[in-house]
């Protein structure tokens, strides 16, 4: 069998309203990584997901999945989607079992009726997520990462190789997040390919192994160690960041020359330490 | 107690009554499962819209000479399709959209219907005419409903799955348009097999208040469509029973009683609520 | 020309004129707020929700503004009790007050059918108004586009960004109350030109009309409220000749000017659209 892997060929997408959300996007990622998709707010994050699904029909270019079309992909289960908070309704009448019953369906018969193997699935997918306990809880009644967790445990029980997950981690504590990046590198191990949006710069160097930016285009695409750089990021996110840099003379007495730069939008920091703080890069947040 | 069982008898001694009765069976049904998917959805006025928009289809089909039914059943297909296209292609708002085209389209139809001399009834399309329903009606409209009904229900994951999460549907391989167009399809369905009795008003209100009464009661979507059920057919059969003592309009009183449910359950759930928090201090 | 002159020589034709191409200016001016916020459907709800207020004002033999204003006013406390209480949708919410409030009213017309022409009510009936309803629409309609006219900057402010409009020192809530009071009289006075069915269509269709035509508000609200008049104008006499339902001619036309610009307004018109697209396609294959 060969390895999973997604292909996308000059991807460019315009909404009907005539807004080009993404110009010319060539990338090719493959299975046994985590790799970051980071850009801001708007920067076309969500509609490359939604391109990659088939969701949005792209004006020019071609994806591929695991050398097949889209179609064919989705057809053999082969995609999981983990969808943002703000695109849920948490109102809706469903239980948190029911929800992960859901990733189940492409598997099951014209009736959906469930079978045993389907209830296995579904409490094996509880259980890794740490979600038992809430099976029966309706969604709305769970804390925000309760909430992440019971589409993770979607994805899971659905059991596709390719998961594709938007911003996961905003709104939820470092520790679930924490939980949730083990989880994740797992399942990166056993071979699957999770490809994770987040505008949250400060944890990517410690949980990605490749990164795509964007802002309505590709701007860089590869090991975090080589992309993930303070000019590659001022790039991306242009005039976004909040940007403190402590320089020789701040930090310290003697004649290094080198500095702190601290970069971040919302949450976690980035933080370069170097002479022109572009090179190296701390593998870690503000983890305390 | 023989008063109050001939309370319930006694119309039924009516042949018409017995009509009117099972008609509004009929209907409860179809709308109460219909209005869980559109509460969900948020399409709540797309019934108001679509069962506006069959008028001019009605004067069409008269002219055409076709049944009625076809020319509602295209009409309000229409609205809808034409809804979608027009957001999709302009910057204007979607709601704003939807009455334009319905509003349009009912304006069309007045105009057509005061034109053309059609045996098509406003008043009668406007409130219904329950108790007036042939047997050939109770028969077509009979088996439109079971049509939608049986499709809705055995469908219901699916749909249901479509209003939860459209994007995770199509990731699954649901047929994430036809599912989109088919629940249109089948709104168009449900308001026309009604309209004949139920009229334009009481379709609106069946097409809301029993979705929203199960969403309120209900932690799981097949309680909800329960729920939402049992709501609907209790206050269409008792409302044609009250509206047949009182001599007043049935569609109004159906609507009424709906209403009322409504407020019990809401009544219902703040009041959970409040000695939930109260056994918790 | 004699011909076309004729329906000014009747009295009750000059009055429905002039009385609905001012209800169409009020409404139009309204529309151009309703549209852009995403409210569009409360017209609907409002003119439908007033209806018991009407069959009870004809009832008692009060004014029907009077009754129509206290149930606008209840309804809109019945939504927000609702919302406030459950979480169900807003459109939900909407739909079931005022499906509700509806049927009440009419209800109330079956217990007493005679005192009462429900048609009027549901159809509009401008060529028959009577000089005392008339007046009232006339009255309404003035204060309303007074009001307007002096607030419409303020009510920008705040439709467009509430916090900046707090910022200006502005009082965003008794604008917004002021609004809604604005727009119940409004679909009161409308209710007698095209019925409480096509109410909607006043206070939506000539402001998203001007949307698509124009980018600048003020220019919006000119061109939504000269549409709003002409076409209620137009509507009303040319009734005359097609002795069809005023309300709905006054509609239909509204309807089809939307379209055409739909189609064929300058900048966000479909064609113009199609034209630019392609434009920017051809430069990418040349570039
Ligand atoms: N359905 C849509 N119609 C029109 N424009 C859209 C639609 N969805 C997103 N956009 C626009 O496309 C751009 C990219 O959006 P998105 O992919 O959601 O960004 P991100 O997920 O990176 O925050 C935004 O400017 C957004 O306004
Ligand atoms: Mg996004």
């Amino acid at each position: 069998m060969s390895k999973n892997s997604i292909q996308l060929e000059n991807i460019s997408v315009t909404y009907p309203n005539g807004h080009h959300a993404l110009t010319g996007v060539t990338a090719s990622i493959e299975a046994g990584s985590i790799c970051g998709l980071v850009g801001v707010n708007g920067a076309g994050k969500s509609t490359l997901f939604k391109a990659i699904m088939g969701f949005v029909k792209p004006s020019t270019g071609r994806v591929t999945i695991s050398g097949m079309a889209v179609k064919q992909a989705l057809k053999q289960n082969l995609v999981c989607y983990v969808p943002q908070t703000e695109e849920v309704d948490w109102n809706f009448p469903v239980l948190v079992e029911d929800v992960v019953m859901m990733g189940r369906y492409g598997h099951m018969g014209f009736l959906r009726h469930p079978s045993k193997a389907d209830h296995e699935a579904v409490t094996a997918a509880l259980e890794r997520t740490n979600m038992t306990e809430f099976r029966k809880r309706q969604i709305g009644e769970l804390s925000g990462g309760q909430k992440k967790r019971v589409f993770v445990a979607r994805a899971l029980a659905q059991g596709g190789q390719i998961i594709l997950l938007d911003e996961p981690f905003t709104g939820i504590d470092i520790k679930t997040e924490d939980a949730l990046i083990i989880l994740f590198r797992s399942l990166a191990a056993e071979g699957r390919l999770i490809l994770v949006s987040t505008h949250n710069l400060g944890s990517v160097p410690s949980f990605c192994d490749d990164v795509m930016l964007i802002n309505r285009t590709l701007l860089a695409h590869g090991p975090v160690e080589t992309v993930f750089t303070q000019e590659n990021l001022v790039k991306a996110f242009g005039g976004m960041l909040r940007h403190h840099q402590l320089v020789g003379a701040d930090l310290h007495d003697d004649e290094d020359k080198r500095s702190i730069t601290v970069l971040s939008d919302d949450e976690r920091p980035l933080v370069f330490y170097g002479e022109t703080g572009g090179q190296k890069i701390t593998k870690h947040g503000n983890k305390e | 107690m023989d008063s109050l069982l001939a309370f319930f008898t006694e119309p039924l001694a009516h042949e018409f009554m017995q009509r009117a009765l099972l008609m509004s069976v009929i209907i409860a049904s179809v709308c109460s499962i219909f209005s869980c998917f559109l509460v969900l959805k948020g399409w709540s006025l797309m019934g108001d819209a679509v069962s506006h928009a069959v008028l001019p289809g009605l004067a069409l089909a008269f002219v055409a000479g076709i049944p009625l039914a076809i020319g509602a059943f295209i009409a309000g297909l229409f609205c809808a399709l034409a809804t979608g296209y027009l957001k999709e292609n302009s910057r204007v708002k979607e709601d704003a959209v939807m009455g334009i085209v319905f509003s349009g389209m009912f304006a069309l139809g007045l105009v057509l219907i005061t034109k053309i001399e059609t045996d098509v009834h406003l008043l009668h399309v406007l409130f219904g005419n329950i108790l007036g329903i042939t047997q050939r009606d109770l028969i077509e409209a009979g088996i439109i409903a079971l049509l939608c009904a049986v499709i809705m229900l055995v469908k219901r994951k699916d749909l249901m799955l479509y209003c939860f999460d459209p994007v995770h549907a199509g990731t699954i391989g649901l047929p994430v348009r036809l599912l989109h167009f088919g629940l249109l399809i089948l709104l168009a369905l449900t308001i026309v097999s009604a309209l004949k009795a139920a009229g334009i008003i009481l379709v609106v209100a069946m097409l809301i208040a029993p979705g929203a009464i199960g969403f309120l009661l209900a932690r799981s979507f097949d309680h909800m469509l329960a729920i939402a059920l049992a709501a609907s057919l209790f206050s269409c059969i008792s409302g044609t029973i009250l509206s047949y003592h009182f001599d007043t309009a049935t569609a109004p009183l159906i609507v009424v009683i709906q209403a009322f449910l409504f407020l019990l359950a809401l009544l219902g759930t703040s009041l959970g609520t409040a000695t939930r928090t109260i056994i918790k201090a | 020309m004699e011909f076309l002159l004729e329906p000014f020589t009747y009295s009750y034709m000059v009055k429905a004129i002039w009385v609905s191409a001012l209800v169409g200016a009020t409404c139009a001016f309204l529309s151009s707020y309703l549209m852009l916020k995403g409210w569009s459907l409360m017209g609907d709800a409002l003119a439908h929700a007033i209806i018991p207020g009407v069959a009870l004002a004809y009832l008692l033999g009060l004014p029907y503004a009077a009754g129509a204003f206290f149930a606008g006013i209840l309804a809109a406390l019945s939504m927000n009790i609702v919302k406030r209480k459950t979480r169900l949708r807003e459109d939900t919410v909407i739909g079931l007050v005022f499906t509700t409030f509806f049927a009440i009213g009419l209800l109330l017309v079956s217990i007493n059918p005679t005192s009462v022409n429900i048609q009027g009510i549901i159809l509009g009936n401008i060529l028959a108004i009577s000089n005392e309803d008339a007046l009232q629409v006339v009255i309404i309609s003035f204060i309303c586009l007074l009001v307007l006219v002096l607030k419409w900057r303020d009510l920008m402010a705040v439709f467009f960004d509430e916090n900046h409009a707090r910022a200006l020192g502005l009082s965003v809530q008794p604008l917004q109350i002021l609004f809604f009071t604005l727009l119940s009289a409004a679909t009161v006075a409308a209710l007698q030109t095209v019925g409480a069915c096509l109410v909607i269509a006043m206070v939506v269709t000539p402001g998203a009309t001007a949307y698509i035509l124009t980018d600048r508000f003020n220019r919006l609200i000119v061109i939504a409220v000269l549409l709003g008049s002409i076409t209620s104008a137009v509507g009303a006499y040319t009734s005359f000749f097609l002795n069809a339902n005023p309300g709905g001619l006054i509609v239909t036309l509204q309807t089809l000017l939307f379209i055409a610009a739909f189609f064929f307004a300058p900048r966000h018109g479909l064609w113009a659209k199609h034209r630019a697209t392609k434009m920017i396609l051809k430069g990418n294959s040349h570039g």
